[in-house]
This record gives C-alpha cells, structure tokens and sequence, in this order.
C-alpha cells in the first residue's frame, strides 16, 4: 500500500488535550497506520484514546468518519485514499456499546 | 393517594373568571399516564364536547376562546431522584402557527414547583377582557389583574411576580410582548430562559390575555413504594452519571456540541436548507462557544446533567452580559439557516427571543426563508423598509427579532411564520416547514429516517417527537447508517411512542441516552405502585400517540399532510457525504403505516380498538 496525505480534524475534548484541531498526516492508507503516523505528532496517548488494541480496530465509542460517513456504517475495509478527511469526536456523544437501551 | 400525583386538576373558565377543582382519575392515569397523554386524553374530549354542540373541529380559532391550553405535569414530575423531572409540557387544542394540534415542553423549576402548589394539571378554556395572571400557592388559587404586567418582557414579569409571590419554591411562567402580540411563533417561558417554545403556545395565552402563571409551595409528591423506588432511582441515576452522553457530553458542551457532528454528517441546514454543509460551523459550533461566551452551566430542577448554558458577550454591538444560551436548535436557526456565523450575533438575538418570548427554531427559519425570498427577487426591497435580509447579515438578524416581536415593518410578516410569508410571496415551497411547523437543525437527506419522523409528526416538523438522530448519528441504542431508508419506519415509530411516555411522564429526553423503557417502566411502578412492564408502557405510549393523531384527523389532517417540503424530495444534496440524496419518503411512509395500522395516515378502527381508545 502506498503513502497517502489525509487531513485530520478533532473535535471537542480532543482539542484542549492535543492542542491542535487540524493536521494532516502522511499515512499507509489503512486506519491502523493513520493513527500510529498521528500518535507520533500527537503523543502515545492519542493511539489509546482513539484504538483498541485488544480488539485490533477503532475504538466503539467514538465518532469516526471518513469523508463525513461514520465508519461503522462502512462496509469492508477502509482504504484511506490521498485527500480523505477524517473526523475524530471524542466519546461523548454515542457509541457507549450497550446495544440495548431501548428494548426493541 | 396516588402515588406520583398531587390529585388535583385546576380548571379555568377565564372567560367567567371561574375556577374549579377537580380529581385527578386513577383509570385515565393508568391509560394515558399524565403530562402529553393525559393533556391529549382531555382535548379529544373537550373536541367531542364541541361537535356535540354543532362546533366543527376546523371552525375552532386557535386565538378564539374556544381554544383550550393545558398545563400538565406527570407522575415522575417533581419526584426527587426521578432522574431529570423538572420538566411540564404544555397544550393546546389548535396551534396559531399550523392549526394543528399544539404542543410544547419546558424545563426550569416550574412543573416541579406546580405540583408543589398542590396541583397536577391546569386546564385554561374561554378569554379574559382585561390582563390577569393565575397565582396558586399552596392549593389557593386566584385570577389577579395584570394590568401592571401587560407589555412587560420576559425578565421583568418573571421578577415582578416572584417577588410579589415570594417563597422557596416559586416560579413564574409568562408571556412576553410576542404573546401579547400574537405572534405565531410566540413561546411560553418560565424561570427567564426556559421555554415551552415549540407551535406557538405563548399567542394563545395572549389571545386569553393571561400573561403568567405563578406557582409556589411546599406540598411533597407522595411515592408508592418508596423503598423500591429508592433502589430503582439509584440504579438509574449511577447509569446517567457514567453515560458518555448525559455524563460528560452534555455537562460539558450542552447540545451545541452537535453543530460540528451534524455538519460533518453533512446535515446541518445552511442558508434555508440550500445545502447541508456550513462552510463556517465551527465558528457557532459548541467548542467556539466554550472558548468565548461560555461563562457557566444551569440545570433544570432535579437533573444531574446540567445541559444550559450560561454566557456573555462582554463588548461590541451585540454585547449582552448574564444570559443563558444559545442551545444546539437556536444557534442553528439563528446562525446557520440564516448563514449568520458571528456567534456574538446569534447568543444575542438569542437573549431576545427569551426577552421577547418567540421560539427561535420557527422564527430562525422564517427569517431565513425571507432571506431566500429577498435574494430571489421575490419580496420588494421597499417591502423590507430598510431591513437588509441578506443572507449572513448578522445586524438584520438581531434588527428583524424585535421588529417580529412587536410586528414592526416587515415583523409583522414574519410574525405569521415561514408558511404564511412565503404564501403570501408566492413561493410556498421555500418554507421549509412540516404541517406549518418549521423543521428543526437536521436536514433529513443525510439522515432518512428523521425525514420519515418530520412527515409523521403530530405537531408537525419536529426531532423531539422522535428522536431518529440518536440511532442514525449518535449510535444510541445502535448505530443505523443514515443514508438508507431501509428500517427506518421501525425507528421512527419506537422513537415515537417511546417519546410520549418520556412526556407524559413528564421528564427530560435526554434522559433516554442513557435509560431505556425498562428503565422506565421501573421508576414509573415504584412511583405509582402500578406493576408496568415495558411492553406495557411503550403501548400507553402508542395509545396517546394515536389518540393525538385522532384529534389531528379530526383538525383535517391526514397522509396528504404527512409530507415534507420539495426540497427535501426532489432536490438532491448538492454537496457532502450524503452528496445526490434525496428523501425517498414514499417508501419509508408505506412501511410506517403498516406498523402503525393507519390507511392514509388515520388509524384504523382495529386499531384503535386494540389500544383501548373509545372514542
């Protein structure tokens, strides 16, 4: 996979603790990649904020998009491609993995 | 006594300028719970009462005295460890601004402090000649003359009656100069800054010349079972207190922190719904107002959230010092529908909706709508009489909200909302308003599913009737992509009926971020006494909800109505993540109706039958 410039934007806690609400960051194209490549702009604490490792993916209770489309309604693989914008919100607004409540 | 009820329902004939105590009924309770549902229960009834007299539904004038206004409490109203209980919702037979039913909901101190006068409801019918204001303290209650008050702001009436009044517990909810002025997106306010803001409540209590309503006592509310009740209540506020939502998002930003979610979605009306991306949300976005105007926070009576916003634009012209707000919907309306991005402007022609008392999600869009309207050539510059409505005019958007207030100039346009403006201009189709109702800040092409919650709405274009957004973008309880209108009915109708219980019990919708109908099905059993399971309370919910819309049906509206402006349909999205999208609201409605059990948007004599209404 080759290199690709993403532009990556946060919002709300995210901004204070970072100090940045705007950056762009050379990456291989996977999300994986795009968070290690920002951890080392942003700190260590930034891939833990925003991966699980654990689990090997984004972390459930973010809001993440790609181009304004929230990752979890994306099929398949992501595949950063040059220019995408990625949002990051921190988990304060969805996301909380409790699947149930309202029972259906 | 019933456990969660005062007992008593006051009615007033301000007409006769009578007054009447009346008991509260345990089966109504039990079907209809109380706040929205029981408020519902009694106007269908008050509508029969009419065509037995001869009266048509449609006949009734919502600025007549043949409209009926309803104060209602619930049964979670005012119970300390209810979680967020401070709330009341307020209805009307017919709304000025849609002829529709009316319906709206508050927060502050006021519905907690009603029930500690020792009443669950107030049901106002008939007008006064002259200005009065209700007071009730501790069970007595009285029509006094307003004479004093008529004409006074928000702010003032508010102070003038709590002192007067005096006490702990007391509070006031009033009309402003909008109200007095019937203007038809006029809202009623309580405690200063909360409002009932929604279908233009505020014009009927000025057509009844009722300026305010004071409340005061100390009267407790009983609970069934308190030692349940005790356990049910700390179960649910520890899961509000670790809720990312209710327990750090809300606290921290309020609800203006979704300006930058929603318009990363791409649904963040901009400039009249021409597109649904703001280049400049983040200069009204919540994290903007943090960094500048935001100077605290106020919670509502009971709630452990805490989502107002207390602010200060501290110099410029649109310096204003120790206000609170603006929310997530004012900033929107105010800000991106008018394609306003000084944040000093919108916090200011914010303060002035609460002074004035207007609701700024109707009279946001409507001045926004003039706006498409002036810059289409279709309004005459000489109609504006110096008022430049040009889009991203952050000095005409403060100008036009006093001018609408008091019906200045071009005001007194605005001040018959977005549908009748852009009648009047020959464009109908730039209102973008449901059933007369302006929509909230969520442009449904970049979320279907509140598309299809807008077009069924009882009141009209409305998010808090159901709250698709929460499933479509926030995750909550699962996370549905937005784009698709596959499932969608399903949703809105959950949402829907889960939603009347939440107001007819009568509590914060914010709760449900973070507790389910399990949750309330509990508290309200342990209030009560009732044993009420979930599946039970979600059909109480489903049973107001089709009752309301009998009364809809009733007022001439049915399927023809449950639609959305053409905009939205046919229009595509022009930019964004929902980029070509339309709202393929047909399908979505078919669906929604077959669930529901209505035809054309009525429901069926099954089902009605099977809910238990009698009509």
């Amino acid at each position: 996979m080759s290199n690709v410039s993403v532009k990556v934007l946060l919002f709300a806690t995210f901004r204070k603790k970072y100090g940045s609400k705007e950056l762009t960051i050379e990456c291989d194209g996977t999300l994986k990649g795009l968070i290690e490549s920002a951890s080392r702009i942003l700190g260590g604490e930034f891939y833990s904020d925003v991966y699980n490792s654990e689990r090997g993916m984004v972390r459930d209770d973010l809001i993440f998009t790609v181009n304004g489309r929230n990752i979890k309604d994306l099929k398949g693989d992501i595949e950063l491609k040059d220019g995408d914008v990625v949002a990051i919100f921190p988990p304060l607004a969805g996301g909380i993995n409790s699947s149930k409540l309202i029972e259906v | 006594m019933l456990g969660g009820y005062m007992g008593r329902i006051l009615k007033v004939d301000l007409t006769a300028g009578t007054l009447k105590s009346e008991l509260i009924s345990e089966d109504i309770a039990k079907k209809y719970l109380g706040g929205k549902g029981y408020a519902v229960y009694i106007l269908y009834n008050y509508l029969k009462e009419y065509e037995s007299k001869g009266i048509s539904p449609s006949d009734i004038n919502p600025l007549g005295p043949e409209n009926v206004l309803i104060f209602a409490t619930g049964p979670g109203t005012g119970v300390p460890g209810f979680p967020c209980s401070g709330r009341y919702h307020v209805m009307a037979l017919r709304s000025p601004l849609t002829g529709s039913i009316g319906s709206a909901n508050s927060g502050g101190e006021w519905g907690p402090f009603l029930k500690f006068s020792g009443y669950d409801m107030i049901v106002v019918e008939g007008a006064s000649e002259d200005p009065v204001y209700l007071s009730i303290v501790n069970g007595v209650a009285e029509l006094r003359s307003a004479g004093d008050l008529w004409g006074k702001n928000v702010f003032d009436t508010c102070r003038i009656l709590s002192r007067r009044v005096g006490g702990k517990n007391t509070s006031v909810a009033c009309i402003g100069p909008a109200g007095e002025n019937l203007v038809r997106m006029a809202c009623i306010v309580n405690d200063e800054h909360r409002a009932a803001g929604r279908t233009g409540l505020g014009a009927v209590m000025g057509s009844k010349k009722l300026k305010a309503i004071v409340v005061s006592g100390d009267e407790k509310v009983p609970v069934a079972n308190p030692d349940e009740f005790r356990e049910v209540s700390r179960r649910c506020l520890e899961t509000m207190r670790k809720n990312r939502v209710t327990g750090e998002g809300l606290p921290t930003y309020g609800t203006s922190i979704l300006i930058n979610v929603i318009n990363t979605a791409g649904g963040l009306p901009y400039k009249n719904w021409q597109t649904g991306v703001n280049p400049y949300a983040d200069k009204i976005s919540g994290e903007t107002l943090a960094e500048t105007y935001l100077t605290g926070r106020r919670a509502c009576w009971g709630c452990t959230i805490g989502c107002g916003r207390v602010t200060s634009v501290p110099s410029g012209p649109f310096q204003i010092i120790g206000t609170e707000g603006p929310e997530y919907e004012s900033i929107w309306a105010l800000g991106g529908s008018t394609g306003v991005k000084d944040l000093d402007a919108i916090v200011k022609a914010n303060h002035y909706c609460d002074e004035f008392g207007m609701d700024p999600i109707s009279l946001g869009s409507t001045i926004a709508a003039a706006m498409e309207l002036y810059e289409r050539g279709y309004i005459p510059k000489e109609d504006l009489q110096g008022l430049d409505l040009r889009f991203g005019n952050s000095a005409a958007l403060v100008e036009a909200v006093w001018r609408t207030a008091y019906r200045v100039g071009f005001g007194k346009y605005l001040a018959l909302g977005s549908k009748k403006l852009c009648e009047i201009y020959g464009h109908p189709e730039l209102s973008m308003s449901v059933k007369g109702l302006e929509m909230p800040a969520y442009d449904p092409r970049a979320m279907k599913g509140i598309g299809l919650e807008y077009a069924t709405a009882n009141r009209g274009g409305c998010h808090v009737t159901g709250y698709t957004v929460s499933a479509e973008i926030l995750g909550i309880p699962e996370k549905i992509d937005p784009l698709t209108p596959d499932g969608k009915a399903k949703w809105a109708k959950l949402f829907q009926d889960f939603t009347c219980v939440v107001n007819s019990t009568v509590n914060c919708l914010f709760s449900t971020f973070a507790l389910g109908v399990k949750d309330y099905a509990d508290l309200l059993s342990a209030v009560t006494g009732w044993s009420l399971s979930d599946g039970e309370i979600l059909r109480i919910g489903e049973r107001i909800y089709n009752l309301e819309r009998v009364i809809i049906n009733r007022l001439g509206f049915d399927g023809k109505d449950d639609t959305l402006p053409r905009r939205l349909l046919e229009e595509p999205m022009p930019e964004g993540p929902a980029k070509g999208h339309v709202v393929e609201l047909d399908k979505m409605k078919e669906e929604y109706y077959k669930l529901r059990g209505w035809v054309n948007g009525v429901p069926t004599a099954d089902k009605l039958k099977e809910l238990e209404i009698e009509l």
